[in-house]
């Protein structure tokens, strides 16, 4: 990791701070497609974008500390992704198949008042 | 460490402090071009909206990369961070497209570039076996499930219609900005006021060198490992030898290491400078020190794998467990799409059918 080529040059804190504000970013615009979206497997798809986000911030995090055990959650997000993804899915084609409709506004009877 | 603030001061403090509002603006100012971006159908306001996006991308990162070299005596600053930047920005752009996109099929494809970009990220940050897991575990199977199901309930497209109205109409595009504008704010408050740049740069000062005893560390448990790579050092630093001695006279053939010796309390490494050394028993019994220079400790896909099963067990058991649960999930909810007449059963029966009629959007 020492001897990095020159374009993979180690530029220390700045490198950190790009990785925390992209994780910011990832988990920001995340959160609104999830908010926004209207298609259900969208919705999903956002919230990987958030998991990215988060695996992110723990592997810079880790780079700081020169830890590993960032990376090591990481592969449990991945794990827990992987489970998310397998059952969401499974779920959104049952709730397609019942309305026809991807639209999530189609089940908003589920919600209170 | 630090003391902690009474809250009412920190507020004030992240008010008033110009460094903030330049931040939070920066944040704004992004904000603002991500509700122009998801307007329907208007295209001067896209583009409009993506001017402004990039715009506040970039004020945060001058700002970010500023604060960056303020928390570390300016000494790494040399060297713009090129490519963490271009993979931020691909990211960025990527993540942008997915929300705003009017076909979900394009909208998982863009995340595919958001992971690559991520992947990139990670091999920036030193974490080469999560950034390839990373590729192969989402941009390979996860976004393969994902574009299965998306062409599976798809609506077959009508001529004319275009896409489903529910993709093309984002819901409460503004108050989902809002919200997130007011975490992002707070996260990169939180990330990138001075108190934490401090904070990260003083764990920073020590981190490289902890990096390098956590390795040794590791080494230390994996005897095999540690054999072959006292014989890879020592191989080099024969050859060095040889080569300096003269070349091409002597044919002599190079010791075998056969073992390395452990101290009663298992421990083999010694530190010394730039490295750490063994004590290692030759084929002929004698005894040599062998020097191991740090660039020969393990890499990062072993030392992964020895905390995952050394540091964390129970929660490789667990991620286990959940993976097998989601497989039974998964057949469970797959044997319940046989029932499929159930509508029509209800409309024998003369109760309301459940499903809405019509295509394209099923307006309630």
């Amino acid at each position: 990791m020492t001897d990095n080529p020159i374009f993979l040059a180690d530029t220390g804190a700045a490198t950190i701070n790009v990785a925390l504000l992209m994780s910011a970013l990832l988990f920001v615009i995340g959160l609104v497609g999830f908010l926004s979206r209207r298609n259900m497997i969208l919705m999903f798809l956002c919230t990987e974008l958030m998991f990215q986000a988060a695996a992110l911030a723990m592997i810079a995090f880790g780079k700081v500390h020169g830890d590993l055990s960032g990376q090591v959650f990481v592969i449990f997000i991945l794990t827990v992704a992987a489970a998310e993804a397998a059952l969401a899915l499974g779920l959104v084609v049952l709730l397609y198949r019942r309305r026809e409709t991807l639209d999530s506004e189609a089940w908003s009877e589920l919600r209170e008042a | 460490m630090e003391i902690a603030l009474p809250p009412t001061q920190l507020l004030a403090e992240a008010i008033a402090s110009p460094a903030a509002i330049a931040l939070t603006s920066a944040c704004a100012i992004g904000a603002a071009g991500l509700a122009l971006l998801m307007q329907p159908g208007k295209k001067g306001l896209r583009i409009a909206g993506t001017v402004i996006a990039l715009a506040g991308f970039a004020m945060l990162l001058v700002e970010v990369i500023k604060r960056a070299s303020t928390g570390d005596d300016g000494a790494t600053t040399a060297i713009p961070p090129v490519f963490p930047v271009i993979f931020s920005f691909i990211a960025l752009a990527g993540a942008v497209r997915m929300v705003t996109h009017p076909k979900p099929v394009f909208a998982a494809l863009y995340f595919i570039l958001v992971v690559i970009a991520t992947a990139g990220m990670f091999l920036l940050l030193g974490a080469e076996f999560m950034a390839f897991s990373l590729i192969i575990v989402y941009a390979g199977a996860i976004l393969i499930t994902y574009m299965f199901v998306l062409m599976l309930a798809q609506q077959s497209p009508v001529a004319g219609v275009g896409d489903a109205w529910y993709d093309r109409v984002p819901r409460e595009a503004v108050s989902a900005v809002v919200v997130g504008f007011v975490i992002l704010a707070t996260l990169s408050d939180a990330y990138f006021s001075e108190r934490t740049q401090t904070q990260l740069a003083d764990a920073r000062a020590n981190g490289e060198s902890a990096a390098i005893e956590r390795s040794w560390e590791r080494l230390e448990g994996m005897p095999k490992l540690l054999l072959e790579t006292a014989r890879t050092a020592h191989e080099d630093q024969w050859r060095a030898a040889q080569r300096e001695v003269a070349a091409g006279t002597t044919a002599a053939t190079m010791p075998e290491i056969v073992s390395i010796e452990q101290k009663a309390d298992r421990s083999a490494l010694r530190r010394i400078e730039g490295g750490v050394s063994v004590t290692a028993t030759l084929a002929d019994g004698s005894t040599i020190s062998v020097a191991i220079p740090d660039a020969l400790r393990p890499d990062n896909s072993r030392q992964v794998g020895v905390d995952l099963v050394s540091k964390f067990p129970a929660g490789l058991e667990i991620a286990g467990v959940v993976l097998l649960m989601a497989l039974f999930g998964a057949v469970i909810l797959a044997r319940k799409q046989i029932e499929l007449g159930e509508d029509e059963r209800r409309g024998l029966a003369g109760m309301r059918r459940i499903t809405v009629d019509g295509e394209a959007g099923g307006m309630r």
